[in-house]
């Protein structure tokens, strides 16, 4: 069974929803803000050029941070892991329970300096077909330290919104094959990729593999 | 057939050129025209020049169209200009009239090519009108607005929205400069051409010969802002800065710009210039010609820090330039600018002249501290800001306008 390697590319659209210069606006837009502009703050920030590591995985987290100069907030709202939920509604509900809480303890609420508002955005996704295909483990094992970062952005983070079992496109792949993969697809489930740059995880995967591959060998 | 793209593997690696090739496939015969106001001087000029080409090459039918018009039209476009960053201008019927009698005349000339494109790209507010006056259009047109509009004059701002509401789609530099429009607003970062003329490597003796020309000592240190000679561009306020360094330094500044043949400000604004340098010989204000590209380059290149204190900018191109040969920048904190210069990484934002004086002192006091800001410059370039990364955005927006903006779309 083929799997045929995707790419993607985005580009960035403004979300519709008025900017937050406090706390308190980011908790109002948040809460109506459209899915796609969450999931863009939250999960396509690793397709996204940017200047030095991220200290915060979230754009919320990085905003607390850097603009608010709210480091306690910042923290709360930079370890929510979307990808341990099963939709963007409930990280929604969590991120509004942390800032309704930091709102309680605060005393009064700052405001952010002019030009330093949150901007909420999203993003349009182009997928298109690289013309290379899978055919079994070997060809994958070969092919993934050559795949491009919106490939494995697609297929191995994306994916997991994408499709209904949650699970990453290779995982799916490997399941199909005649082969045993199962020491394979466990290694790619213990990739823990949303606190990684692409580049980063792409290094862990091939890692991963290429671990599982020796040990199947061996046994 | 495609070596012009070929050229930029070794800059932005061989998957970033395949990735371009496959996202222009299905795009492949389509009719885009560009328009804007010049074909020289400015970035946008600048920006069309290797786009256009380059998506020729990659199998588009791509047109570069110029609106036309008199004095009077290019007084009021530039009060357009000056009226979204925010001056406070006035915009009389008269100028409306003169704006719209040369769109009318503009139209006459273009509408056929413009109302048959699948795809028209309308850059700046020079042309905007243009859509108004296409009503039979076949394709989609998209605002480009390269000028930083945060803060516009509400007058020319109601102006202007009602000429590109209309549109299918804008694009903004920033997300700071984004309106409120009836259509999606998305957000491409300009970009420069590392092989341009502009941009490449020079012989050293070019560089020595271009300083000579000018009578700029070849070993003293240099200062240098390049940019037209616009107000919002401060060379006032540069000049002001390096006065204060005084006795301090041997340095010489250099204010280098080419004119536009859109600003009928610039004779103007360069008289202010050479008065406030006041015969000073460290002060060399040089008036180049539009396509002088390599002696800028030379001039970048040969400086030690660069300037570009601008109080308003779009994007900043010439700091982009200026990073991409390894140079610290110390910029106005404006516009585009904060998204290159990072305070002690690639260079210093500074508030006034003072400011600007206080960061070239440190910087010509520390040579490593200066080699490692440009060092990190260079790189944030390369990974943000070559054309390889805006042509890739402009295909993507381009297939995702076709496809109605869905959010997620298979490009075929």
């Amino acid at each position: 069974m083929r799997f045929d390697i995707k790419d993607c590319t985005l580009i960035t659209r403004m979300g519709g929803v008025d900017p937050a210069i406090s706390a308190r606006e980011l908790r109002e837009r948040l809460a109506i803000c459209p899915n796609e502009c969450l999931f863009h703050h939250l999960c396509e920030t690793v397709v996204r050029p940017t200047f030095d590591d991220p200290e915060f995985p979230n754009d919320f987290a990085a905003w607390s941070a850097r603009s608010l100069r709210d480091r306690v907030l910042a923290e709360k709202l930079g370890v929510v892991n979307p990808y341990h939920y099963d939709s963007l509604e409930q990280v929604r509900e969590v991120m509004i329970e942390i800032l309704d809480d930091r709102l309680h303890d605060m005393p009064f609420i700052p405001t952010v300096p002019q030009g330093e508002e949150f901007t909420f955005m999203q993003a349009v996704t182009v997928v298109f077909d690289t013309g290379v295909g899978l055919e079994n483990v070997n060809d994958f094992v070969q092919m993934l330290p050559r795949m491009s970062n919106g490939s494995i952005y697609y297929h191995f983070i994306e994916a997991r919104r994408r499709t209904v079992a949650h699970i990453d496109d290779f995982s799916a792949w490997l399941v199909e094959l005649p082969e045993e993969t199962a020491s394979l697809r466990e290694a790619l489930h213990h990739v823990d990729f949303y606190y990684l740059s692409i580049a980063e995880v792409r290094e862990r995967l091939v890692a991963a593999v290429e671990k599982a591959v020796i040990s199947r060998v061996l046994s | 057939m495609i070596n012009r793209l070929l050229s930029y593997e070794s800059i932005v690696g061989a998957p970033a050129i395949s990735q371009i090739r496959q996202l222009a496939a299905p795009l492949e015969g389509a009719s885009v025209v560009h328009v804007n106001s010049t074909r020289v001087g400015g970035g946008v000029a600048e920006i069309l020049a290797w786009l256009v080409p380059m998506m020729q090459e990659l199998g588009l039918d791509v047109d570069w169209e110029v609106v036309t018009g008199n004095a009077a039209f290019f007084d009021v476009t530039k009060t357009f200009h000056n009226g979204l960053q925010g001056k406070p201008v006035p915009l009389p019927s008269s100028m409306i009239q003169a704006y719209e009698e040369v769109s009318d005349a503009n139209a006459e000339r273009l509408r056929d090519k413009l109302e048959a494109a699948d795809f028209v790209i309308i850059h700046d507010p020079q042309p905007a009108r243009l859509l108004k006056l296409c009503p039979n259009r076949k394709g989609m047109w998209v605002w480009r607005c390269h000028i930083d509009a945060s803060h516009p004059n509400r007058r020319i701002w109601n102006y202007l929205r009602q000429q590109v509401e209309g549109y299918n789609a804008s694009i903004f530099s920033m997300p700071s400069f984004a309106k409120s429009l009836p259509h999606p607003q998305f957000i491409i970062a300009p970009s420069i051409d590392p092989l341009s003329d502009k941009n490449r490597d020079l012989e050293d003796t070019f560089i020595s010969q271009t300083l000579e020309r000018h009578g700029i000592p070849n070993d003293a240190p240099l200062i240098t802002q390049v940019s037209r000679f616009d107000r919002f561009k401060d060379p006032i306020g540069v000049i002001e800065g390096f006065k204060l360094l005084n006795s301090s330094t041997d340095a010489h500044l250099v204010l280098a710009g080419g004119g536009a043949t859109d600003d009928p400000e610039g004779q103007a604004v360069y008289d202010e210039v050479i008065e406030a340098a006041d015969a000073d010989p460290r002060i060399h204000v040089l008036l180049l010609p539009g396509d002088a590209h390599r002696e800028i380059n030379a001039l970048q290149r040969a400086s030690v820090v660069v300037v570009q204190k601008s109080l308003q900018e779009g994007f900043g191109l010439t700091v982009t330039e200026a990073m991409w040969k390894g140079k610290p920048v110390i910029g106005g904190n404006a516009g585009g600018i904060r998204l290159q210069v990072y305070n002690h990484y690639t260079g210093f934002l500074v508030e006034s002249p003072q400011g600007m004086a206080l960061r070239i002192r440190e910087l010509l006091r520390h040579p490593r501290k200066r080699s490692r800001m440009g060092a990190t410059a260079k790189q944030l370039v390369t990974e943000n800001f070559l054309l390889v990364r805006h042509l890739r955005e402009y295909l993507t927006l381009m297939l995702g306008v076709r496809s109605g903006l869905a959010n997620h779309l298979v490009a075929q």
